[in-house]
């Protein structure tokens, strides 16, 4: 049992970290590899203010804060230096290393002495009864509070010049906008998204490691992709809740190998083989829709 | 049909899922250990086999009256995460976890939930929050100052001491510490640099070697897994490298004092055994260190410098051969 909420902790907290790489990826179309930067600073800027004595709550807004610039910079670096999207985020992500050994002041920083915002704030009213669902209650509140504040946002003004930039760049500059600017806007907010992502992460596992970003831009897209190709064709299912269900899944299964007693070595083949698999699924339904038009 | 590859998906996922909350605890004679070691290497493998070791001592045999969920984390903290919760949630009677990042995802999972975490390759316990609550184990922690007089005694003229390590390992970093409080008291003078990955190495180490008469190791693994090219480099300067334990000596450094992980394994499975035993709790037990250093020298590394044990020294030796 433990293990199944296990996951949907996991699940729910990479939830958030998606949410971003669903915004660059599906979004806006850009490959952004800052998410594997972001991602820790999140998580060491909130461990550090939490050991300094900052309000948990309060840690999670500056990360957010942080995450933010470093989606910024990415996006400025490529609009207005004209460096391709892809380098412009690898230069970032590069960067963001030695800003988090920084930031953090050493490689590893323990959390089990200090309160998070698990046991304290909204934390501390949940009913001891419930103590075991205490995480898991926290972080369902915050990936809804974030889906829903990103589903109203993606259906205002802004929002929807969002979308049009990766689908259609030509309507954004007929509507007398720049598409620079729109690119830098969903960057910024995508970055926000991780690094609140790593904050509460670091917060759940009581400690910040400076490798623990490798890989997420990876599990980003696995979980965006599950999530999206999965409910492409259930109108009901709205995109940011096809992620918040890919990310579980995802936690799933590595949870499932795990305790199929399988070797960590084979994690990675088993994911991979699970995207094909759902690629391949999705791909036969695009070839029937042609042949019914 | 197009939902039906859909449905198809979630089952196989769910399933996978919902495997792992069969198996119960064992009772009585019979002991389940959960093995929860952060990645592969040579020494974190010697420490597993030492701590089976140590448990076979106090006459508790895997196959026997002991059964082990080993789960190796491949230097990921997410799945290490997922390893100690999956141990807990097969509520095993104790999870053994080697190096940091998994004794603390431990420790977090079983947090509340009455099962000891017995950890071994943590090199500073303290500032990774693992001292009180139901947790213990053994410190991987350098006898730096056993080192450092080794180096004195064999280079009597030598000053400065590189020092090459990863920004990220926080074990070289609180070694390095170690090093520059001790350093003053006998002469030396450390110059470090810092690499972030393997790739930097070869250029770091160019610029770091032409600035120390002599290097030593830590137990930092990037720069453990490129010790051939610091070889390389050294040697083509004459300047000799002293490792942090037996498996560097064996690849060409000139001698350590170092620990030795089977023995710092078996000192941390009879610890487990104590506590499996209900003769002590986890939390009654303070964290071990070797206090012992062992020494070993490579007998032709040495001859190559020219360099010569004095006989205080050559009492306690340990020879090792090139591999």
């Amino acid at each position: 049992m433990d293990i199944i909420i296990g996951v949907l902790e996991q699940g729910l907290i990479y939830a958030i970290m998606a949410f971003g790489v669903y915004i660059t990826y599906t979004i806006l179309d850009f490959p952004d590899l800052t998410v594997d930067g972001s991602l820790p600073l999140g998580a060491a800027v909130s461990a550090v203010l939490i050991t300094k004595g900052v309000n948990p709550y309060l840690s999670l807004l500056a990360a957010l804060g942080c995450g933010a610039v470093a989606g910024f910079l990415t996006g400025f670096i490529h609009v207005k230096f004209k460096v391709r999207n892809l380098l412009a985020s690898i230069i970032m992500m590069t960067a963001l290393y030695s800003v988090n050994l920084h930031i953090a002041g050493k490689a590893n920083l323990a959390l089990f002495d200090f309160n998070t915002i698990f046991n304290s704030g909204i934390g501390a009213l949940l009913p001891a009864s419930l103590s075991r669902y205490h995480t898991l209650i926290i972080a369902l509140v915050m990936v809804v509070i974030v889906k829903i504040a990103l589903d109203l946002y993606l259906r205002t003004k802004s929002g929807y010049l969002l979308r049009a930039v990766g689908d259609n760049p030509v309507l954004v500059t007929s509507l007398a906008k720049n598409n620079g600017s729109v690119k830098i806007l969903g960057l910024t907010i995508a970055n926000a998204l991780v690094a609140l992502s790593g904050a509460i992460l670091a917060q759940q596992q009581r400690f910040f490691e400076a490798t623990m970003g490798i890989g997420a831009v990876v599990i980003g897209l696995a979980t965006v992709i599950i999530g999206t190709n999965m409910f492409k064709n259930v109108r009901f299912i709205k995109s940011t809740t096809a992620v918040i269900i890919g990310s579980i899944l995802y936690k799933g299964c590595v949870a499932g190998a795990i305790a199929l007693g399988m070797n960590a070595i084979d994690l990675k083949l088993i994911m991979a083989i699970l995207f094909l698999v759902i690629l391949i699924v999705s791909r036969e339904r695009k070839k029937k829709v042609k042949q019914n038009a | 049909m197009k939902k039906t590859g859909t449905i198809i998906l979630c089952v196989l996922v769910l399933c996978g899922m919902l495997v792992g909350c069969g198996s119960g605890g064992g009772s009585g004679e019979s002991y389940t250990i959960g093995i929860n070691q952060f990645g592969d290497h040579a020494s974190l493998d010697n420490c597993r086999e030492g701590f089976l070791e140590g448990l076979r001592m106090e006459g508790i045999v895997e196959g026997e009256n002991l059964t082990i969920e080993y789960q190796n984390a491949q230097f990921d903290s997410g799945t290490a995460n997922l390893i100690a919760q999956s141990q807990v949630s097969n509520n095993v009677d104790l999870i053994c976890a080697i190096a940091t990042p998994s004794a603390q995802a431990s420790y977090n999972a079983a947090d509340g939930k009455d099962i000891p975490v017995v950890f071994t390759a943590v090199t500073d316990p303290v500032a990774a929050g693992l001292t009180g609550g139901n947790v213990t184990g053994t410190s991987d922690k350098l006898p730096v100052e056993a080192q450092l007089k080794l180096i004195r005694a064999l280079m009597p003229e030598a000053t400065k001491v590189g020092i090459l390590y990863t920004l990220s390992e926080v074990n070289s970093e609180s070694a390095i510490a170690d090093y520059e409080a001790l350093t003053p008291q006998y002469g030396f003078e450390i110059v470090t640099q810092g690499v972030s990955a393997s790739g930097d190495i070869p250029l770091a180490m160019d610029s770091l070697i032409s600035k120390v008469d002599v290097m030593t190791n830590l137990t930092d693994n990037t720069v453990v897994g490129s010790l051939s090219v610091l070889l390389d480099k050294a040697n083509a300067k004459g300047v000799p490298i002293f490792g942090s334990e037996i498996e560097q000596v064996k690849l060409g450094c000139v001698a350590a004092e170092g620990i030795e992980y089977y023995q710092l394994g078996i000192q941390t499975g009879q610890m487990a055994a104590k506590v499996l035993k209900g003769q002590m709790t986890a939390e009654e037990i303070d964290y071990e260190i070797i206090k012992e250093s062992s020494l070993y020298i490579n007998e032709e590394v040495m001859a190559d410098f020219g360099l010569e044990l004095t006989p205080e020294y050559a009492e306690r030796v340990n020879s090792v051969k090139n591999e």
